[in-house]
């Protein structure tokens, strides 16, 4: 027989999957407007808005399931992480409006160094599969998967700080250089985020609290 | 952490019903533990061998260490008297004795000790009334009778009659499962309160109020102690399965 709790918890976690799903369209349209120019900017602001109104709309239920229900163990845990991947996904959303912005603002990466152009991808490419991770790890709550990322984020750590160097070799232009650093900055932090998930979902199962950074 | 009661290989039998199994646990001095489990764990029983309450039921046995401040309770010598004295009992129902005053109530267990002196036994009954936090809701009548109290009243009545002859310990078995939610929050603050200068082990059937009250959390199930801890380690992070299941109540 299924508890009272169960189906609250369950449409919260519904909640976090969608939430996951839009955070990472947000990402993917905000990259593809600044490598390729292709305009997304209110589109991506509409997604970062929802997001936000979700991690609230979490958060508040999740008071409510603590005050209607006093959970303890892992029902505790699994209510407390959620909130925090609620707000992880909503900054996700954030940093795509960042990203999209830097387009909007100084006309992101259009007419940069090929050599650029393609670092970036790269490092989309990595960040995106950190955030594919971490909604996957969160839709059946698997360790393995949430375990794995911690190697994933330090390359794109690693990416970072040697992206930096080679750009300060290079002698790009000011317009590339900046809208570049800020796009891997961000994807930095998206990264860290994703991990940050990860790690929930790991404290979720099993009660450690691990970091995956 | 003092060490309050070393319980070794303690075991319990109504009859040939076998109702703890082997438990041992250190309980710690000046802290609450809360014995949590389904009905009929054996948690009651539990606390009944911590006082020698248990042989009192015909066709009871125990067999294992109880050590209180140093001395095993069962060994051949101790007076099971003087234990009960040195480790209080409040029950789930309150039970003041109807036909005595709220002052008699509270003197009677020095008085049946050999306790006469007037001034004496004034104080003693004052000292435990402030510290059942009644003092100020009894002071003016302390004659009338302990049955016209509200049910949280005869409850910490019960409290002060426990305190009054100076234990060091008090069990309490389900006690404010019989009160509405007020008199309860007054029961569990005074609890708290005691924990400073009392050792204090209960029985609960509502896990919040074990989460709410207690230092430590013991988990029985049939008559076996499955996990026991610091209360904030088994509510947020239970080790055993059966004890994660029973508190998110998937027992079953």
């Amino acid at each position: 027989m299924s508890r009272i709790i169960d189906k609250d918890l369950k449409e919260l976690s519904a909640t976090l999957y969608r939430m996951g799903e839009l955070a990472h369209r947000a990402v993917l349209e905000a990259l593809i407007e600044c490598i390729e120019g292709k305009e997304a900017h209110e589109e991506v602001r509409e997604i970062a808005d929802t997001l936000v109104a979700m991690a609230d709309h979490v958060e508040d239920k999740a008071f409510e399931l603590i005050a209607r229900f006093q959970p303890v163990a892992s029902d505790l845990r699994t209510i407390k992480s959620y909130m925090k991947i609620a707000y992880d996904f909503a900054r996700f959303g954030r940093y795509a409006l960042d990203i999209s912005s830097i387009n909007k603002q100084i006309g992101g990466l259009r007419g940069c160094e090929e050599w650029i152009n393609s670092y970036v991808k790269r490092m989309s490419e990595k960040t995106l599969e950190m955030v594919r991770s971490s909604i996957e790890s969160l839709k059946s709550h698997n360790t393995q998967i949430a375990e794995k990322i911690s190697e994933r984020e330090k390359e794109v750590d690693k990416m970072y700080f040697e992206f930096i160097d080679d750009l300060i070799k290079c002698g790009a232009t000011i317009k590339c250089a900046v809208s570049s650093v800020l796009i891997i900055r961000y994807l930095e932090r998206i990264a860290d985020h994703a991990a940050y998930i990860c790690e929930s979902i790991i404290y979720i199962a099993t009660g450690r609290k691990e970091v995956l950074r | 952490m003092a060490v309050k009661f070393d319980i070794q290989n303690l075991n319990a039998w109504f009859g040939s019903k076998h109702v703890l199994k082997n438990i041992n646990m250190k309980i710690e001095e000046n802290a609450v533990t809360a014995i949590i489990g389904p009905s009929g764990c054996g948690k009651t029983t539990f606390i009944r061998c911590l006082n020698r309450m248990h042989e009192i039921t015909p066709g009871s046995r125990v067999s294992g260490k109880v050590i209180f401040n140093g001395v095993n309770i069962y060994d051949n010598g101790v007076d099971p008297v003087m234990v009960r004295r040195k480790i209080g009992m409040v029950f789930q129902k309150p039970n003041p004795f109807p036909m005595m005053s709220v002052y008699d109530n509270v003197a009677i267990g020095l008085k049946l000790n050999g306790v006469r002196d007037k001034k004496t036994l004034d104080a003693a009954v004052r000292r435990s009334l402030e510290l059942a936090n009644l003092w100020d809701e009894v002071k003016d009548d302390l004659k009338k009778s302990g049955a016209s109290l509200s049910g949280g009243q005869q409850q910490r009545l019960c409290i002060a009659r426990a305190l009054a002859v100076e234990p060091e310990v008090l069990l309490m078995d389900e006690p404010c499962s019989a009160l509405d939610p007020i008199a309860t929050a007054k029961i569990e603050a005074l609890i708290r309160e005691l924990a400073k200068n009392y050792t204090i082990v209960i029985v609960t059937h509502n896990m919040q109020q074990a989460a709410r009250v207690s230092d430590y959390t013991a988990f029985l199930y049939l008559g076996e102690l499955i996990e026991y801890g610091a209360t904030k380690q088994i509510f947020e992070n239970p080790k055993h399965e059966l004890t994660e299941k029973y508190l998110t109540g998937k027992f079953g």
